[in-house]
């Protein structure tokens, strides 16, 4: 097919109002080459299009082999840090145990976007403060109820709700409030925002992990049933052990490959990558430092999916020496990025430009200019602040994954323009502290390094770490100009606004640079080459169901 | 009955250590950066979130208001439900405690005697290669940290060899020989930690009780070496070593965080390390005061077992 013919097939997808006006705007922008085919088949499922985006083959699952099925499939996962429940996750091992039984209503899969899970249908009022999602009819719980509208309110409404201490309420915080979501009808939601949101779908996606749907009735005790509609259900749990789970015989979907699912926790990453070169677990997490346990080992896979996930450094910009834009820029001017990427990453990241539209999103705008080291330019700059000789500062950041060598190569990047970096690296919850202003070397130091897992959409990471009343804004950014085009960004309906106001916020983040990102790192998991099909998403999501053994 | 009033003292002064560290541990935890329901929902977590979390905890009550809502129910037996966990505490430390005692029983069953043997065979040729060769290996070993002999051995016996198994959790439902076999590894590097420093004990024992007048009144009495041996030096020479072990024995019993760690074993060391990072009090709280139980009376034990051995000893607890 022609390009020119398969755009005029494609501009007749939606016929529905507002909807169709967007969609086409959409494939202008595809016509003129600004948008890849895959970004705008996703795009597609944003707006609802889900049957077109799926006749488009973009929700057939990876295996295209037949695959047969049986087996167990054994997981090594990290300790989870506390009794296990939807609302109040936060550890990646929890995720990685709840995504064997529990689903969401879209799933935002790495490859293909978001797909119709528990929905299977969505579409957003003019003014995209309202949105209405159909359900898929006849799913049923574990327990052999039917889900209904009433269950996905209830899993909704519990998790905007302060006194039922979620930890998704910051993910929702002036999107969706309390009686937000209400029961059209049996198979019919409906969610009145607290604003416009264009990219509403993310936030009922497995983006917001804990946005699990369990019954109307839940009472916390999920450890006890792991009462879900995913396609394992639970054989037993042992807590701080493990867990085993087993193929679920009512499932909507495809029943899943595999006949059991086997989990064990591990305190140690070493214990852990031993127990897989012993051939006793086939997938476990992964790390920088295991990946150089496996290298270059037959026997074994290293599986990377891309993400938004990145370590921004924040410089106050109240305080001295940063509190000169000049200064800041000079800084960010000393990193070689690709030396990062390739050296500390070993090429498993992108480059980043000190602003948090990872490459990943498509509203981000790639024609603003990449930031190059520049040690010339960076002088240059010291010089024009009044600080030709460079400075001392102290850098406080938490002794996380690559974070503390990441530290060392800026400290040797600075020394080149002759700024004089001191660290001060804090296990990780004395980093955080309290989080909040005051009591937090996270949020109060002048330099410091935070890590961001991966979000679905970079609202979270423009809101809280940047506008200037922003709970996580560690760099203290305060500028109007800066919070105004954030309003624009919001209220831009379709993805040539989104990109155009995304571009005047990149533009003013390089001038202003509060943050260094000098990379978005991908999300990888070690898998035995014995086995296919292991899906899993950036966030720690492991989806199992489509596993065979070779 | 001479043995009585010290037990009671000690029983006293046992009841007093166990209120201290009760308090220190909940003082420490005012002093850790973070809150509970902060720490339970992480850095991201809304502040209104976190507040409600520690509403329904009781965790935003004043520091002696809680300790004293604790120590009222702990007082009766009740330590209450897990923060984290979300469950009855007394579980999880009862299995705790099991999983370290198999732990340590596996560990005593090769450091006595082996331990023991080779420190009486370097204490009876003392200034002999034998001598020298088990004393040289016995501090080499020593310094040997347990984390690194630890993952050593883990790769050449359950990587490349495969004879045991890589984790020391023996699967459900396993029977006690199994169990013990999953022990085995883990508690090689703490046996190799410590058997220079109880094989050490007994040679100096040993020497000393040869050179005692006891046994050379023994030999011109003329009885036969074994009998010396066995009847009089060895019973002397031991009395060291065993206060040695019973001291060990606390520690196998709560100190091993790193091993436990490494093995997959849920043990006292561990549950006590999570619990602190969770700011689990209720179940920090009952780990370490079982812990301090198990040392102080390790330590009681091994007083009573030198009594027991020494004659000299028992007059002096004599009123």
């Amino acid at each position: 097919m022609t390009k020119r013919s398969d755009i005029d097939l494609l501009r007749n997808q939606s016929t529905r109002g507002h909807t169709g006006d967007i969609w086409n705007v959409a494939v202008d922008e595809y016509a003129q080459g600004f948008l890849k085919r895959r970004d705008l088949l996703k795009y597609a499922a944003l707006l609802g299009l889900a049957g077109f985006a799926a006749s488009q083959g973009l929700f057939t699952p990876g295996a295209a082999r037949a695959a047969t099925p049986g087996g167990t499939v054994r997981v090594g996962l990290g300790q989870p840090t506390k009794a296990i429940d939807p609302v109040t996750i936060t550890d990646p091992a929890s995720i990685g145990v709840i995504s064997q039984v529990g689903e969401y209503l879209i799933l935002d899969d790495p490859k293909d976007g978001l797909q119709p899970k528990l929905a299977v249908s969505w579409e957003a009022d003019e003014t995209a403060k309202r949105w209405t999602f159909k359900l898929r009819p006849g799913v049923k719980f574990h327990d052999g109820r039917t889900v209904t509208a009433k269950d996905v309110v209830a899993s909704f409404e519990r998790l905007v709700d302060p006194a039922s201490g979620s930890s998704a309420l910051s993910a929702y915080k002036g999107i969706l409030s309390k009686g937000g979501a209400k029961v059209v009808d049996d198979e019919t939601v409906a969610f009145d925002l607290d604003q416009s949101n264009s990219n509403f779908p993310f936030y009922v996606s497995s983006d917001v992990y804990n946005a699990v749907i369990v019954p109307s009735d839940y009472a916390g005790d999920f450890e006890k049933t792991f009462n879900g509609t995913g396609p394992f259900k639970l054989e037993s749990f042992r807590p701080k052990q493990g867990a085993s789970f087993v193929r679920n015989p009512d499932y909507w979907g495809d029943k899943a490959l595999p006949d059991r699912v086997e989990i064990k926790f591990f305190d140690d990453e070493q214990a852990q990558v031993l127990a897989l070169q012993a051939g006793q677990l086939d997938v476990i997490p992964s790390t920088t430092r295991l990946e150089l346990a496996i290298e270059g080992n037959p026997n074994f896979k290293l599986l990377s999916v891309q993400a938004s996930s990145h370590d921004p450094a924040h410089l106050r910009t109240d305080q001295a020496p940063f509190t000169d834009k000049r200064v800041r820029r000079a800084l960010a001017l000393t990193i070689d990025r690709e030396a990062v990427v390739k050296g500390l990453l070993k090429g498993r990241a992108v480059v980043g430009n000190d602003t948090p539209f990872a490459p990943i999103f498509p509203s981000a705008d790639p024609s603003v200019p990449q930031r190059k080291q520049d040690i010339t330019e960076a002088k240059r700059l010291l010089g024009e602040a009044g600080v030709p000789n460079g400075f001392e500062v102290t850098l406080t950041t938490e002794r996380a994954y690559d974070i503390p060598d990441y530290a060392v190569i800026i400290q040797n990047f600075a020394k080149k323009a002759g700024i004089d970096i001191k660290l001060n690296v804090l296990p990780q919850d004395a980093y955080y502290g309290s989080a909040t202003f005051g009591s937090s070397p996270w949020l109060d130091s002048n330099l410091g390094i935070t890590d961001f897992g991966h979000r679905g959409t970079p609202d979270i990471f423009l809101n809280a770490t940047l506008k200037s009343s922003g709970a996580w804004n560690a760099a203290h950014f305060n500028n109007p100009d800066y919070d105004a085009l954030l309003i624009d960004y919001g209220k831009a309906r379709d993805l040539q606004a989104q990109r155009v106001a995304a571009g005047k916020i990149q533009t003013l983040l390089l001038d202003e640079t509060p943050l260094i990102i000098s990379y978005f790192s991908q999300y990888s998991r070690i898998v035995s080459s014995k086995v296919e099909g292991v899906r899993f998403t950036a966030i720690s999501h492991l989806l199992l169901d489509k596993v065979s053994f070779v | 009955m001479a043995i009585v009033r010290p037990l009671v003292a000690r029983a006293g002064s046992l009841l007093l250590t166990l209120w201290l560290v009760s308090a220190l541990v909940f003082l420490a935890g005012q002093v850790l950066p973070g809150d509970v329901g902060r720490v339970m929902l992480g850095p991201f977590a809304d502040a209104q979130a976190v507040a409600e979390l520690n509403r329904k905890l009781g965790t935003d009550q004043p520091i002696l208001a809680q300790y004293w809502h604790w120590f009222s129910l702990a007082i009766r037996g009740d330590f209450g439900d897990s923060l984290s966990m979300r469950a009855p505490v007394a579980p999880f430390v009862l299995s705790g405690i099991k999983n370290s005692a198999a732990l340590a029983g596996v560990v005593l069953l090769f450091l006595v005697p082996i331990g023991i043997g080779a420190g009486v065979v370097a204490g009876l040729r003392s200034g002999s290669l034998a001598d020298r060769l088990i004393v040289l290996t016995g501090v080499s070993l020593s310094i040997v940290p347990d984390f690194v002999s630890g993952l050593l051995l883990l790769m050449v016996f359950g990587l490349w060899l495969a004879w045991f198994p890589i984790s020391g959790a023996a699967p459900d439902g396993a029977g006690f020989w199994t169990s013990s076999y999953h022990l085995i590894l883990p508690a090689l590097p703490l046996v190799l930690n410590l058997i220079g420093y109880v094989a050490r004990m007994t040679r100096a024992g040993v020497i000393d009780a040869r050179a005692a007048d006891y046994t050379r009144t023994a030999i011109l009495k003329g009885l036969t070496p074994s009998q010396v041996l066995f009847k009089h030096v060895l019973r002397n020479a031991l009395v060291p070593t065993v206060a040695v072990i019973a001291t060990q024995s606390g520690f196998l019993l709560g100190g091993l965080v790193v091993i436990e760690a490494l093995f997959g074993i849920q043990g006292l060391g561990n549950l006590v390390l999570s619990a602190a990072k969770a700011r689990d009090f209720p179940m920090l709280e009952a780990g370490v005061l079982v812990m301090a139980a198990i040392f102080v009376s390790t330590a009681a034990i091994g007083d009573l077992l030198q009594a027991l051995l020494d004659p000299r000893q028992r007059r002096r607890s004599a009123p």
